[in-house]
């Protein structure tokens, strides 16, 4: 998946818009475009879809997060910024480059903070 | 500082400086003015276990990193798990006995031994202590009147603090909490990365549309001069420039490598 392909995906577009990420500078941008795109094809799924994976609807039709899920979400971050070969800083800030994708289309998640 | 100014410039602080430890002097002090805060029958409401990060069980610390919790964490060096003890009906006689020998309850206002003796637990702390929601709430107050000194001790040191909520299940484990203690909420401690101020005050509704006087259809009328007051003090403080705070949050976030 190309960082174009994604950029018009609704779940991106509110990213973007919420996170004001027009405000970076184009590099910035297509690299946290190119990273969610290869986090896309490492999880199998488009980006609306890793969001709404991690909701769930409550029996009385509220959306709620899944907890297990989340978890199992950030697992797959951590062995994506593994697999990926990101180090140190690096894959702390990759990997909440996603998280932040997560974060922006209401999934309440956290990872490391670097204190290096 | 003088307590206008410590009130005025608490605010939850979320990004702390990761590697600067907290004196535990400072601790102390938080844990003492928790100590002194007004209680009913003279009970220990609250009950904290302060937990310094980098001291705690490598094992135990990575059970208390969940995905909600893990940049918190990271970045507070001192963790106080704060709960209410359910058992503060327990020795509550004593204790009243003790305020009645020692003139804080009087007889002016219809206290006395005998009335602590053989009355009070019929008429007041069994009626509490028989009822899981009074015994919760009436604790909850106060323990949380005792969490809020410690804060403010806190900011008085050059610290900042935030209330979280945290995983119950977990910290019960692995921090040994008893049954009877009920979890309330875990307070973070440490030196502000951000601006202490955060750039100003959050907001805050008028004084007329939650406090009443006389009756509660009968807002209260604030006096202009006292509000100017106010902001002499430093209790009241500039409200937060949303731009600016943005452009902090974005470097902060850079800093630490967290999401934006």
């Amino acid at each position: 998946m190309a960082p174009t392909d994604i950029r018009n995906d609704p779940a991106v577009v509110r990213w973007f818009d919420s996170a004001h990420l027009e405000e970076l500078t184009p590099e910035e941008q297509t690299h946290r475009l190119a990273l969610l795109a290869d986090f896309c094809d490492h999880a199998g799924q488009q980006p609306g879809e890793l969001a709404a994976g991690v909701l769930r609807t409550t029996k009385d039709g509220d959306t709620a997060i899944s907890a297990k899920r989340r978890t199992a979400m950030n697992t797959s971050i951590d062995e994506f910024v593994d697999k990926s070969g990101f180090s140190g800083k690096e894959a702390v800030i990759n990997g909440n480059i996603i998280r932040s994708f997560l974060v922006h289309n209401g999934i309440f998640i956290q990872g490391r903070a670097w204190r290096g | 500082m003088e307590l206008m100014q410590v009130m005025g410039n608490r605010r939850s602080i979320r990004y702390f400086e990761p590697d600067k430890p907290v004196e535990k002097e400072k601790v102390q002090v938080m844990l003492e003015a928790m100590n002194r805060a007004s209680r009913a029958v003279n009970a220990d409401f609250v009950k904290v276990v302060v937990v310094y990060r980098d001291e705690l069980d490598p094992d135990v610390l990575q059970q208390l990193k969940t995905p909600t919790t893990t940049a918190e964490i990271d970045m507070a060096p001192v963790h106080m798990f704060c709960y209410l003890d359910l058992s503060y009906t327990d020795g509550a006689q004593g204790r009243l006995k003790e305020l009645v020998q020692l003139g804080a309850l009087n007889a002016s206002h219809g206290w006395s031994e005998a009335y602590v003796d053989e009355v009070v637990w019929a008429t007041v702390l069994k009626p509490i202590a028989s009822d899981p929601g009074i015994l919760s709430y009436i604790g909850a107050i106060d323990a949380g009147v005792a969490i809020n000194q410690g804060m403010l001790a806190a900011v008085d040191q050059g610290l900042g603090v935030c209330l979280h909520a945290f995983n119950t299940e977990i910290a019960k484990t692995a921090l040994g909490i008893p049954d009877h203690w009920l979890p309330l909420h875990l307070l973070l401690v440490g030196y502000p990365a951000e601006d202490p101020l955060t750039g100003g005050q959050r907001p805050r509704r008028s004084l007329s549309s939650q406090f009443f006087v006389g009756n509660a259809s009968t807002p209260w009328q604030e006096i202009p001069e006292v509000t100017e007051q106010c902001k002499k003090t430093g209790l009241i403080q500039n409200p937060v420039d949303a731009a600016k705070r943005r452009a902090e949050v974005r470097a902060l976030a850079q800093r630490f490598g967290l999401p934006e």
